[in-house]
């Protein structure tokens, strides 16, 4: 009798553990079994009811959003109202200052031909900072329209825009094409993308204040400077020369 | 007449424009300025803008998302302008309403609006209109209604009403007879006028004391609120329906008379949107509903009185939400929005674009390029006595060291005991912070000063000259505080600038300060434009606020010093010690101003 009671006390234990779990079944059983069935029918769908949705919840908030959106941004007066009337429909219009974003169906000219929703958002520095909020998260790709001409001066502006745009959180992210439109080409005074290029990548040693030397490779998106013009040497009745930024769009 | 007339989108495309006969510059320039000045900074609560030598008036049409700018000449008084606005809109809006109701840019690139023959016909009809009626002539003494009335009748007593009414009743009879009026009446206040016009009923006969009363009591209990039909007072329009439901026998006399003799009711305004009163809610529930100016005002007079007491200044306040209500005017409210949640949401979006800061804020940026171009930075602060300009000075410079760069403080504080001794005690604590060893032998922060009583300006040049032989990076003029009303400190303050031309002027204001805030940066630009020399005059470009951390939420200074002068708040002073300095948030302040 000693040696039964003087049993290993891991086995013990176990034992009284399984027999309270069974005691416990048995009590819940004969519990259930009592109960009226309606009731334990609305019990059953309750619950059922909360892990559905549970379940879809988790699978519509973790479930990421679907990018189709070309983003055109810059500076006020760089020219994205026109670039987009000349990419949607190919027409010149008159604009003026944007206070509201415009979106529309674009076509890539690819052999795939998948449609974008480019927007047009406004460049005003005091509207610049809310509408980049607001659609930052559905960008498939983001145009930087640079007024080639005066570029010169609002170097710095155009830096600064540039590398907000780069260190938000969302942007690094997502990693959306970032394609540097240098419009404006058909002033005589603009520069070129290339020198466009290497004038971004001194100030943002400034702005990085890192001391090394940048470089747009170094960025995890893909990065492409080309050049463009929405107005064309007869201003309204000549075709815009687009043609770099449309292949470019096609690559997406 | 015009100069031009153009209709655009808010997303910037132009549906259609017309240049006026002669006018060769482009538009977009005045355009462009009117947006940006109005449109954005909030102040379209008056419609009309005046750019070099152009007026422009703008009208919003918030439903389809459209801009009405019309521009002429500042010389012409054009008095037609403004109902001419409103009926091209209206026309517009009328023949494009199928297009625009489908709200895309893609609709807007595809449809060209050809609106030249209606415009056309708008304007001549609008020109015509002003031509016959700028042709009225004065009336005469004799012609009047005054002389027609005896002094007496103007007297008003306990039953003085009756006793005027009864004067206008007889003055609008003789009106019935040939216009020669009698000028018995006028000349003598004599018993044959006066007879009739006793105080309260006593010259009347019996009967008409008995009209008179039924009538009122008619009146009293069939048009509510109606006011009491008083002959003279013809602007009244309420007065109709009382007489309308006017029919019984015995009051048709009087009925007639007034009926006759005033002028017709103007039409009734057309009622835009919402149902009759009974599915008026609902339809402000499910949509389609377009907010009007009566549904926002109550909302926005507790919004205004709410930032009041966020120490927003008053009339910046009252600018604010006719701002916000031209801009929500005729928009349709989505489905279960309510009227007030619009209209937050609205003010909310304004108040958060109004602190934004309008160019690129980055001091050290703008300092590496003056060192790239050898020359020193100038930072100059002004302010009233008091507002923490010295303190605040101290601490940008222990900013500035921090990031490297060497600073000298010029002390043009001239005037205030202890000014020059204090610029001194913060140069020896900020040396002893960063010990000249460390940074090449060279103390990081210098004081120039030339003691009391000097010429601030003078002081400034000096400074400036003896920086950029030193190869200091910074240079941080520190002047006296001055009333905005003291004439002569203002002028000896603009000649500082104007002489020195500093890159930098940054005006101190505390955040405890309400509406003085509006009065002291419009004085103190007003005297920088004033004393300059220049054509293009250095006026405020950033603002310091300081005492932050004084007030808890009632952070309406904010947005009253950017309101006024439209430039960013650089700074935020938060306390005493050198690390109390920070750059504004503006969603962290909009969202205090808005907490209730």
């Amino acid at each position: 009798m000693a040696a039964d009671t003087k049993k290993d006390p891991g086995l013990m234990d176990e034992r009284s553990v399984e027999n309270t779990v069974k005691q416990f079944i048995e009590y819940v059983r004969k519990q259930v079994e009592e109960q009226d069935p309606v009731f334990l029918i609305s019990v059953v769908v309750a619950l059922a009811a909360i892990i559905i949705t549970c379940v879809f919840l988790k699978y519509f908030l973790t479930s990421k959003t679907v990018r189709s959106a070309v983003l055109l941004v810059g500076l006020c007066d760089s020219g994205k109202t026109l670039l987009f009337s000349r990419l949607v429909s190919g027409k010149f219009k008159r604009t003026q200052t944007s206070i509201t974003d415009s979106s529309a169906p674009y076509k890539a000219k690819s052999d795939k031909g998948t449609t974008w929703t480019l927007i047009d958002l406004p460049g005003h520095d005091s509207l610049r900072a809310q509408y980049l909020e607001k659609f930052k998260s559905a960008a498939r790709a983001i145009v930087f329209v640079v007024d080639s001409a005066i570029f010169q001066k609002e170097v710095r502006d155009v830096a600064e825009f540039l590398y907000v745009l780069l260190t938000d959180s969302v942007i690094c992210r997502n990693t959306p094409t970032l394609l540097v439109a240098c419009n404006k080409q058909d002033i005589t005074m603009a520069k070129s993308a290339k020198l466009i290029q290497q004038q971004l990548e001194k100030e943002f040693v400034f702005l990085g204040k890192k001391g090394k030397d940048f470089e747009f490779s170094q960025l995890p998106m893909r990065v492409e400077f080309l050049e463009c013009s929405a107005l064309s040497n007869k201003a309204e009745e000549g075709e815009a020369d687009i043609k770099s930024l449309e292949k470019s769009l096609a690559k997406l | 007449m015009l100069d031009f007339f153009t209709i655009f989108s808010k997303g910037g495309i132009v549906l259609w424009c017309f240049q006026g006969a002669g006018v060769k510059e482009s538009f977009t320039g005045p355009v462009n300025a009117l947006i940006r000045s109005v449109i954005l900074q909030e102040r379209s609560g008056s419609n009309s803008f005046t750019h070099e030598r152009q007026s422009l008036k703008y009208k919003l049409d918030n439903e389809f998302e459209l801009i009405f700018v019309v521009g002429f000449q500042n010389i012409l008084t054009l008095t037609y302008v403004d109902k001419f606005i409103d009926d091209v809109q209206l026309r517009f809006r009328d023949r494009y309403k199928n297009e625009l109701v489908q709200k895309g840019a893609l609709m807007l690139l595809n449809n060209s609006f050809e609106f030249e023959d209606d415009f056309q016909r708008i304007l001549r009809e609008a020109e015509e209109s002003s031509r016959t009626r700028s042709t009225t002539y004065m009336r005469a003494f004799q012609e009047s209604e005054k002389s027609k009335k005896t002094v007496k009748s103007m007297i008003e007593t306990k039953g003085g009403d009756k006793g005027k009414e009864q004067g206008g009743k007889k003055s609008k009879s003789s009106k019935k007879e040939p216009p020669a009026p009698e000028p018995a009446k006028v000349e003598k206040p004599s018993p044959p006028g006066q007879k009739t016009l006793q105080n309260g009923n006593q010259g009347l006969t019996q009967e008409e004391i008995i009209q008179k009363k039924r009538e009122e009591f008619i009146r009293k209990h069939t048009a509510g609120p109606t006011e009491k039909p008083s002959g003279q007072r013809n602007k009244q329009t309420k007065v109709f329906p009382v007489f309308d439901c006017l029919c019984m026998p015995g009051f048709s006399f009087y009925a007639n008379k007034h009926l006759v003799c005033l002028p017709p009711p103007p039409p009734p305004p057309p009622k835009k949107g919402g149902g009759g009163g009974g599915c008026g809610w609902v339809k402000g529930w499910v949509g389609s509903k377009s907010l009007s100016q009566e549904d926002m005002e109550p909302v926005l007079e507790k919004m205004k009185e709410h930032l009041i007491a966020k120490n927003v200044a008053a009339e910046i306040a009252s600018q604010l939400c006719d701002s916000v209500a031209k801009k929500l005017e005729g928009k349709v409210m989505g489905t279960f929005t309510t009227v007030a949640s619009t209209v937050k949401q609205a003010l909310q979006d304004s108040l958060v674009q109004i602190l934004q800061p309008k160019r690129r804020v980055d001091i050290l940026r703008d300092v590496m390029e003056a060192q790239s171009q050898r020359r020193p930075f100038v930072i100059t602060f002004c302010g009233v006595n008091g507002v923490g300009k010295s303190t605040n000075l101290a601490k940008i410079s222990y900013w500035l060291i921090e990031n490297g760069f060497t600073v000298l403080i010029a002390a043009c504080d001239t005037f205030r005991a202890g000014a020059v001794e204090q610029l001194r005690t913060h140069q020896r604590r900020l040396n002893a912070l960063h010990p000249p060893e460390k940074h090449g032998g060279q103390p990081v922060v210098q004081l120039y000063e030339k003691g009391y009583g000097k010429d601030a300006a003078g002081i400034a040049m000096e400074a400036i000259a003896y920086a950029r032989n030193q190869a200091f990076d910074v240079v941080l003029v520190d002047t006296a505080g001055r009333m905005q009303d003291n004439a002569p400190l203002m002028t000896a303050l603009a000649k500082l600038i104007a002489v020195n031309m500093p890159d930098l002027v940054l005006f101190v204001g505390e955040a405890l300060v309400g509406n003085e805030a509006v009065d002291q940066l419009v004085k103190f630009n007003q005297a920088l434009a004033d004393h300059s020399m220049s054509e293009k005059p250095r006026l405020i470009d950033g603002i310091v606020l300081t005492k932050f951390d004084t007030i808890d939420d009632k952070v309406g200074a904010a947005i009253s010093m950017t309101y006024i002068t439209g430039q960013p708040i650089v700074f935020v002073g938060t306390g005493q010690t050198y690390n109390d300095l920070r750059s504004l948030n503006a969603r962290a302040v909009v969202g205090a101003l808005m907490k209730a």
